[in-house]
């Protein structure tokens, strides 16, 4: 029956790629399906923590911090219990980073709180005198992009059914909803906040960048 | 002896004779016993090397061929019948029992997982720590608990502890008049002490004022009248009556233990709670610790 198989050896050669192919993904799909499944009690991120995320890239954390604390005592003596890979199913993308100029940030929000981040971007010396990250004052001025934040929020809900305005979950609803969402959430963190220029803009309905990162550092959990 | 053994030694004699010269040429320590047994190997491989190289070469020269055929031969070459060689037979014995050991219990059960060996050693390491530090000194837990406040508090309350201008709470005073005044006008339950909670308002006027100023004075100088209110709880002399509420004299190590275990929200901020990242011997250490920041 396969006697002109042996005779042909390039088509040889395709039919054992596919049966190695095969098996290879009847193997490995399964796992990484299941692994890539979120975590029980993942809630998707919300607009303003969103727009946090988009900070984050945007000044570029990864560069010098990581979010994956590996399996080691050493690490999760310092940094918590290690990463799972459904805690990153709603990161779009994930970022974990391979830097550790800084530490690692994926439990950053178990030990640190607002106020100790506002006094470290504003001047990272001033809370760890060895420090050699430099101050993000900027953050304190520019204005956290929502709508961007909004947009990739209904993306992934329409494209990657990300579950948004669920019961008992994150809600999305229109822009307007969203936008008022947000600044709630902002409120609530600049009471925790010193800065009077910070706390302006957001009573005026602006939300400064370093609002928009704290909420997406204090949601790193 | 034939003339090939005597070249074959003669052979031998020149590799050693090269090991040894090398030996001495690169000054190796020879108190160093893998640098002897290194040596040993070398000379072991040049002698290994001439006996294999003589059999073999004898074999070459003197060897005929003997034997029965096998019937079967394959355009003039032919195939003697030779017995399997034993160690043959048993290697692939072995090697089919250890296959179905392998499929049937080894790989399921003892497949190597990389959370169980971390499981493992953090399972080894905190028996081995818990054992060792069960009966700690003084010094050695002031010293555990120092490396533990530099990694875990050092970021908020400051290295030297002096909450880095009341960015945090400060360790080398038990309490501020504003942190004082603050917990008087909210109350506090939050540390789970088995008093219970404080309520709020258990002072107001300047009766809050001058127990704050003799609280955050070190309780020293006369006792304000309205410290009763206090006292009724945390003990005439504010040490908390042995852990029953908080002790607002001193840093005890029930204080550090409750506020570690439940953190804090205070007049300078939000403490989260730390008590999944410390062992109890830490947290004890860290109290020790704490207790001599205060001058």
């Amino acid at each position: 029956m396969f006697h002109w198989l042996e005779k042909n050896p390039f088509f040889f050669a395709v039919g054992v790629f596919l049966v190695i192919a095969f098996a290879g993904l009847i193997e490995i799909l399964p796992n990484f399906a299941e692994a890539s499944r979120p975590v029980v009690g993942l809630k998707p991120y919300t607009v303003l923590e969103l727009a946090g995320k988009e900070v984050y890239k945007k000044d570029a954390c990864i560069a010098c911090h990581s979010q994956l604390i590996r399996p080691f005592k050493a690490e999760t003596d310092r940094y918590g219990q290690y990463s799972l890979s459904g805690e990153y199913a709603y990161d779009r993308p994930f970022l974990w980073g391979s830097k550790r100029t800084g530490p690692d940030l994926h439990r950053i929000g178990n030990y640190r709180t607002t106020d100790w981040h506002e006094n470290h971007m504003w001047d990272p010396k001033s809370v760890v005198p060895e420090s050699i990250m430099p101050a993000y004052k900027h953050q304190f001025t520019n204005i956290a992009d929502l709508e961007t934040a909004y947009a990739e929020a209904v993306t992934v809900k329409k494209v990657f059914n990300t579950p948004y305005d669920t019961p008992n979950g994150v809600k999305l609803g229109t822009w307007d909803e969203a936008k008022a969402a947000a600044l709630d959430e902002a409120k609530k963190i600049t009471a925790d906040m010193k800065n009077q220029n910070v706390k302006d803009a957001v009573a005026a309905g602006n939300i400064p960048e370093i609002v928009a990162l704290i909420a997406y550092l204090n949601r790193l959990k | 002896m034939n003339a090939l053994m005597i070249k074959g030694l003669l052979f031998a004699a020149v590799l050693i004779a090269a090991t040894i010269y090398v030996v001495k040429s690169m000054n190796i320590d020879l108190s160093d016993p893998i640098n002897i047994i290194t040596i040993i190997g070398a000379i072991a491989i040049a002698g290994l090397t001439v006996g294999v190289a003589i059999k073999y070469i004898n074999q070459m020269k003197t060897d005929t061929s003997g034997g029965k055929l096998a019937d079967e031969n394959w355009d003039g070459i032919g195939e003697y019948l030779n017995e399997l060689p034993s160690g043959w037979a048993y290697s692939w014995l072995g090697t089919a029992i250890w296959a179905m050991w392998y499929m049937i219990s080894g790989y399921p059960v003892n497949a190597f997982s990389q959370i169980g060996q971390y499981n493992e050693e953090v399972k080894a390491y905190n028996t081995k720590f818990e054992a060792v530090h069960k009966n700690a000194d003084t010094a050695t837990l002031q010293q555990m608990g120092e490396s533990i406040f530099l990694v875990q508090c050092a970021p908020c309350h400051g290295t030297t502890g002096d909450g880095l201008s009341g960015k945090a709470h400060d360790f080398t005073t038990r309490m501020s008049k504003a942190q004082v005044l603050d917990v008087i006008e909210k109350g506090s339950n939050q540390l789970g002490y088995p008093m219970g909670a404080m309520p709020p308002m258990m002072a107001t006027g300047q009766d809050a004022e001058d127990i704050a100023a003799y609280v955050a004075g070190g309780m020293k100088g006369e006792q304000p009248a309205a410290f009763a209110a206090c006292a009724s709880c945390h003990g005439a002399d504010g040490k908390g009556m042995n852990g029953m509420a908080a002790n607002i004299a001193d840093y005890d190590e029930a204080l550090i233990t409750n506020v570690v275990k439940n953190g804090k929200k205070g007049a300078l901020g939000t403490m989260p709670a730390f008590h999944d990242r410390m062992t109890p011997v830490q947290i004890k250490a860290l109290a020790t610790y704490i207790k001599t920041l205060k001058g």
